[in-house]
């Protein structure tokens, strides 16, 4: 009798926590937007949400609902408290950017009514000053207008010390910000700071909620906008979010573009790529980002669009070459010894084996971009020019171990990278055609965490103990500033933060990339591009490898979908779902 | 009893603060929690230093260590790089209930972070803990019973099997099974992840379902490795002189299975299940991660990807904590199950 109790109260137990998850709205606690369509108390909306039918009155099977799989889930959807590229893109639906950009990187304005040029007068003749003109029928989802005074207080937030933002940039590169009207903001800097177009207005804080917060608490770190924010200006609003589960985003009846066709969006958080894969087969998510080249056949015949979009992201080899602190492998001073190893590593043919075909080789960092300089000549796969550039540069194999060697040094590179699985790949192919002309390649694969270990952590890129680094990385795209090659951002005990690893200073390039970033005629400053990017190459100071786009996946119930590698979701309110 | 179980608590004490002392120090070594912050470049020099001072990652371990515990609110702290100490500390320490915010998700105390995702892993681990148990010991005593026959001989082999098959193999099998290919077949098919469809809701029906597969790949291998544990007590057990003594006096032979076999080969199945049971709140690390079930131990990851001490902290303590109040349970359980026990 007293078993038949315990079984009976044991699957009450388990029939109760079922029950508490489902009427719950969650299993624990959901954040979520308790006012979400009503005005801030004591600001008067402009004007009523909008006539349509509100969605809740919609039958649940006339509403559109799409969901879209992330394998990471954000840790904040404020603008300034996250890094993650999956919090940022989210926030094209609720938080829009001040202009997107299209499939083509073609600008298109969203906040401001046309882009600041020298000609319209947005941008002063000595480039310090930009001035931004804000269209006059933009709204916050709550209704109150967005005017000039919500881009002085995001301006000052993030500046404000009190706030313990995740990046300060790019606001910090202005001296002032002043709003001479609500439809005007006007920005002056020090010096011209050319790369504003890409990094300047990426959000926008609603100073008519937030100011009071900030009042209140004499910081935004706590602001429970920064995880439910109840207030957005998108085409969506937020909804709620349920810690590991999901974030839900329903259409924002008082957004003043297109109306979108999807009700709502479902972001569902599946950390495991091969779970991902196995949802998107099964048709539990209609969307999926970061999809591994290997994956694509397999969700292709499962009846997905595939594609890949360009964000910027190129994989290529860097090469150490070191100073008098920390010195580098004597061959690879020699420029010629670069230019060997570029024309000895097949780049084509590892594309088609290993990445089956779905990218292509990159020649800078900048390619597919005007910044391209057109009279760079792309390395081919040539060992026997690879050799004869070896042999004049006095490497030649002496003792007969098949090794290359000069005054005792034998030409062995460590060739350094993470466990990611394409990356092992590659460096094993490397392994075997730089032997093929002398040149001795051990391999290293490192976790992440070991691999991109700072100075101060002596992290094995910067204290000399790998020669050619293979990884991923991007410029301010689609602004071509990068700021690592620069001498002054070597780093020394003094300045452990910099984050020229590779320790090349070379002058010319300096220079160059110092002008650069002070130039804002766009013409100037693409003939500056072309000069660098002809220069990196043939010095081969970086090996571009393959061009690394995102892989998406779209399931059969989306439609309309175009992608743009900065701003995903421009057009958003024009995707679709047929049943 | 009580003074027994007042003198554990109390001996508790001072252990949880050299644990903590031990966990604290570890996981500042895991990395620098500045290094991307999750973004896909590393921060910028600026913000690191900037944030490094901000959030007190400057100062000396030993001194974080007592920030976490005590708290900084008696003294002032330099926000804005100065030099000069201007604003006053606000947090209170582990001591005063103040785990800390969470520096992955900012505007959260550490606390909030852990306590969002407790019923949902609970809602996993106690079906599964519960079918665990039963099934264990239906199929260990079945195969005590029957030792050397061909069902036991069955089930030791399905034993071994479980026993043997990484848990992340066993998962992504029954998603591929279960979910995908009996899709594809047009048979009734398994949800892969999640605890609900989005386009249905959070239902009971929905969050059962959708239990199904995570709960059973938790139950597979543990199933197979804690029936083993109880054949082999159980075989023990029933070898001594007083079960043979209960069966000459003609009891009824389920009464001493049940009753006197049972009973006595239960106090080491206690032990394993008092660990178990105080290891419920971590969740199940590689299952959560796969079906995308949002629970401790996905947390857990998540935070320790991005070296969030305050979190990892909490859930660290939370399980010490756990630990030792189900050890004191289990010796309890002792005294109830075997009369020879006792503490006074």
């Amino acid at each position: 009798m007293r078993n038949l109790k315990w079984s009976v109260m044991l699957i009450g137990l388990l029939i109760l926590s079922l029950v508490l998850a489902a009427c719950t709205s969650t299993g624990g606690e959901t954040t979520t937007s308790p006012e979400a369509t009503t005005a801030v108390e004591g600001v008067a909306p402009v004007e009523e949400p909008g006539g349509e039918e509100p969605a809740e009155d919609m039958a649940e099977g006339e509403r559109k609902i799409a969901t879209f799989i992330w394998t990471q889930e954000f840790d904040s959807l404020s603008p300034f408290y996250t890094n993650m590229w999956f919090s940022q893109v989210t926030r094209q639906l609720w938080n829009v950017w001040a202009w997107d950009y299209d499939e083509n990187l073609n600008i298109i304005p969203v906040l401001v009514t046309e882009m600041p040029t020298e000609e319209n007068g947005g941008i002063s003749a000595d480039g310090r000053t930009l001035t931004f003109k804000l269209r006059d029928d933009i709204v916050w989802s709550d209704g109150t207008p967005i005017t000039s005074e919500d881009f002085v207080f995001t301006f000052e937030m993030a500046l404000d010390p009190a706030n313990t933002v995740n990046s300060t940039y790019p606001y910090d590169q202005y001296e002032s910000i002043d709003a001479p009207d609500p439809q005007t903001v006007v920005l002056t800097s020090a010096e011209p700071f050319a790369p504003w177009e890409a990094t300047l207005w990426h959000s926008l804080l609603p100073a008519h909620v937030l100011r009071p917060v900030f009042e209140a608490d004499g910081t935004l770190d706590n602001a429970e906008w920064n995880l439910a924010p109840t207030v957005g200006a998108g085409p969506y609003r937020f909804e709620e979010w349920e810690s590991g589960s999901y974030a839900r985003f329903v259409k924002n009846e008082n957004w003043w573009g297109p109306e979108p066709n999807i009700d709502e969006i479902f972001f569902r958080f599946v950390p495991d790529d091969a779970s991902q894969v196995a949802a998107l087969q099964n048709g539990e998510g209609d969307l999926g980002t970061f999809i591994s080249w290997s994956d694509f056949p397999t969700l292709e015949s499962a009846g997905l669009d595939m594609r890949t979009v360009s964000s910027g992201f190129r994989e290529g080899w860097f090469f150490f070459l070191g100073d008098e602190q920390i010195p580098g492998h004597p061959a690879l001073q020699d420029v010629r010894v670069r230019q060997a190893i570029a024309q000895a590593f097949d780049r084509e043919a590892l594309i088609q084996d290993v990445l089956l075909g779905l990218t292509k080789p990159v020649e800078t960092l900048w390619d597919d971009t005007p910044f391209v300089s057109p009279d760079i000549v792309p390395w081919q796969y040539n060992p026997e020019a690879a050799n004869a550039l070896l042999d004049e540069a006095g490497w030649v194999d002496s003792n007969g171990d098949g090794v290359r060697d000069k005054d005792g040094v034998e030409l062995v590179l460590v060739h350094g990278s993470t466990t990611r699985e394409i990356r092992q790949d590659t460096q094993a192919v490397a392994q075997q055609q730089l032997a093929e002309i002398g040149i001795g390649l051990e391999l290293q694969s490192l976790d992440s965490t070991v691999f991109f270990a700072s100075y101060g952590e002596n992290g094995p890129t910067y204290t000399g103990e790998i020669d050619i680094q293979q990884w991923s990385d991007v410029t301010s795209f689609p602004d071509p500033d990068i700021s690592y090659w620069l001498c002054s951002e070597i780093p020394t005990d003094e300045y452990p933060d910099g984050t020229n690893n590779f320790r090349i200073c070379d002058e010319e390039l300096d220079e160059l990339f110092r002008l650069q970033a002070t130039q804002t005629i766009p013409e100037e400053r693409i003939a500056t591009f072309h000069q660098i990017s002809k220069l990196m190459h043939d010095q081969v100071y970086w090996f571009g490898v393959w061009d690394d786009p995102d892989g998406w996946a779209i399931g059969p119930r989306l439609q309309n979908v175009r992608l743009s590698g900065v701003t995903p979701f421009f057009a958003i309110t024009e995707w679709d779902i047929s049943e | 009893m009580s003074r027994y179980i007042i003198r554990r608590l109390l001996q508790a004490i001072p252990l949880l603060l050299i644990v903590s002392i031990i966990l604290f120090a570890l996981t500042m070594n895991l990395g620098d929690p500045l290094a991307t912050m999750g973004g896909r470049r590393a921060t910028r020099p600026a913000d690191r230093e900037r944030l490094t001072r901000q959030l007190g990652l400057d100062q000396p371990m030993y001194k974080q260590y007592l920030y976490w515990l005590i708290g900084n609110d008696w003294e002032r702290i330099d926000l804005d790089g100065d030099g000069e100490a201007e604003t006053q500390g606000t947090r209170q320490g582990v001591l005063r209930g103040d785990f800390g915010n969470s520096m992955m998700k900012r505007g959260q105390t550490a606390w909030e972070v852990i306590w969002e995702r407790v019923p949902n892993t609970l809602l996993l681990m106690i079906p599964a803990e519960i079918i665990i148990i039963t099934f264990a010991l239906l199929i260990g005593i079945y195969s005590a019973l029957r030792q050397y026959s061909a069902a036991d001989h069955v089930i030791t082999a399905l034993s071994f099997i479980g026993y043997s098959t990484p848990i992340f193999f066993f998962a992504l099998i029954s998603i591929y099974l279960f979910s995908v290919n009996f899709k594809r077949w047009g048979l009734p098919s398994l949800p892969a992840v999640g605890m609900f469809d989005p386009q249905v809701g959070k239902t009971t029906g929905q969050v059962a379902l959708h239990m199904i597969l995570p709960v059973l790949t938790i139950s597979f291998v543990s199933i197979a490795a804690y029936s083993r544990y109880i054949r082999s007590t159980m075989l023990e057990v029933m070898n001594q002189d007083y079960i043979r003594t209960a069966r000459a006096k003609g009891l009824h032979g389920r009464y001493v299975i049940f009753v006197h076999a049972l009973r006595n080969a239960s106090l080491p199945i206690v032990t394993l299940i008092g660990l178990d049971l105080a290891l419920l709140l971590g969740g199940a690390l590689v299952t959560e991660r796969i079906f995308a079930w949002p629970g401790m131990g996905r947390l857990f990851l998540d935070h320790m990807q991005r070296m969030d001490v305050p979190v990892i902290m909490g859930i660290l303590m939370l399980l010490s904590l756990s630990v030792i109040v189900f050890q004191i349970i289990t010796d309890l359980t002792y005294a109830v199950l075997d009369p020879r026990i006792r503490y006074e």
